[in-house]
């Protein structure tokens, strides 16, 4: 067996990453001779290990096995969204997260562990300091499974529990499904700010607005928290979509100055929220939520 | 006919009904003052006023017959223009047909 073993560089306190961009660590992963089907997310049950068969050689990086979880590096996720990609590696493979004691939150899988640690990152900061990192060469399901198993037996050998959010019905952790973005889409502004004198008046502004963007949501307050409940209720209806839309913050002094009035007047609609869809008034909180149930908004989102 | 004195001394919701009741020619009518529901809301706090702010509107009228969701409430709202001038700050309407109605 070729395997080396990279001299530990990790105490629990290393912090520093040895990954570099470009370079994936080259953790052969052979296979082992039992079948799972079981989602990471699912309690585990004990299964039978065979030994490890001999890892093929790479020419470019260090070849070996997949690293114990006891040996593998603990690598800090960055406060920086934008660094996530430089210590982290966009391949398939299994990851482990510690919060800031060191303890172990949970064991994943992903085909792209940096867009998974980013949107952990992002949704459970206080739970994600640090995540060791092991890639699968030739990640086919049973493969990234095993390598999977392996690092939760092996957890479970030496504190005697499964990671928190392992456990069953715990749904901290659902699967990143999307690639790493932020949660929510940042407001539009209408105009750079007020010391900014427009050239063009409001109401041409809105008009291009609502018609270069399929589905805007003009609301009280920002979409990641609104101000008013019927607001409140048009995003949350927008977001269950799932569709991309554009919101607007009508009381936003700043950048939104005297949208308030123009838009009663542009819509002929006098109160807030109001949602365009194609150009079109399609109404406030109400109609919204009337289509919403009926769907018909989906239809009409659909088209 | 009350006169303007008289109708400026009724509530903000019997005002509502009234103007909704001539210019809608309402079979069913029911209004709901529910602004101690948004009682938190900073632009209630802001405009001092204590109450008749937020309204729920039950409305029935043949006039809304072949008419858009949208154009139903833009009735609504055209009918209570003055009084969304003056401090009438959200509505929420149901807006329906006698047919639509029965069939429920």
């Amino acid at each position: 067996m070729a395997a080396q073993t990279i001299s530990s560089l990790s105490s629990p306190l290393q912090t520093f990453s040895s990954l570099r961009p470009g370079v994936s660590p080259s953790y052969r992963f052979t296979n082992f001779l039992f079948y799972s089907s079981l989602r990471p997310s699912l309690p585990f049950s004990s299964v039978i290990l065979k030994p490890l068969r001999a890892a093929r050689f790479r020419p470019l990086a260090v070849s070996a096995a997949l690293k114990n979880l006891s040996e593998s590096d603990l690598v800090a996720v960055p406060t920086d969204p934008q660094e996530v990609t430089v210590n982290f590696p966009s391949e398939s493979g299994v990851y482990a997260v510690y919060d800031n004691n060191n303890d172990l939150q949970f064991i994943g899988i992903s085909r792209n562990i940096a867009a998974s640690v980013s949107g952990h990152r992002n949704s459970l900061p206080e739970l994600c300091h640090y995540v060791k990192v092991g890639v699968v060469e030739e990640p086919d399901r049973s493969a990234l499974t095993q390598a999977w198993k392996s690092w939760m037996e092996e957890h479970l050998r030496t504190t005697g529990n499964v990671p928190p959010g392992n456990q069953s019905g715990n749904s901290t952790w659902v699967p990143a499904r999307q690639p790493a973005t932020p949660r929510k889409k940042p407001d539009l502004r209408l105009t750079p700010g007020r010391h900014v004198q427009l050239t063009v008046p409001l109401e041409d502004l809105i008009h291009r607005l609502v018609k270069e963007n399929r589905v805007v949501a003009f609301i009280k307050g920002s979409r990641s928290a609104p101000l008013c409940g019927f607001s409140q209720r048009v995003v949350g209806i927008l977001e269950s979509q799932e569709v991309d839309y554009e919101s607007v913050d009508v009381l936003d002094e700043e950048y939104n100055y005297g949208l308030r009035e123009t838009l009663k007047r542009y819509s002929n609609w006098p109160t807030f929220p109001q949602v365009f869809v194609d150009g079109e008034l399609v109404g406030g909180c109400d109609i919204l939520t009337s289509m919403h149930e009926k769907g018909e908004l989906a239809d009409l989102l659909k088209k | 006919m009350a006169s303007r004195a008289a109708i400026a001394m009724l509530s903000r919701a019997q005002r509502i009904k009234s103007n909704l009741q001539s210019a809608l020619e309402a079979s069913l009518l029911e209004i709901e003052d529910v602004s101690h529901q948004h009682a938190s809301h900073a632009a209630v706090r802001a405009s001092g006023s204590d109450g008749e702010t937020h309204f729920n509107v039950k409305i029935v009228s043949t006039k809304f017959e072949g008419k858009s969701l949208v154009n139903r409430h833009r009735m609504v709202y055209d009918a209570l223009a003055d009084e969304l001038q003056s401090g009438l700050h959200a509505l929420s309407i149901v807006a329906k047909t006698p047919q639509e109605i029965a069939k429920k």
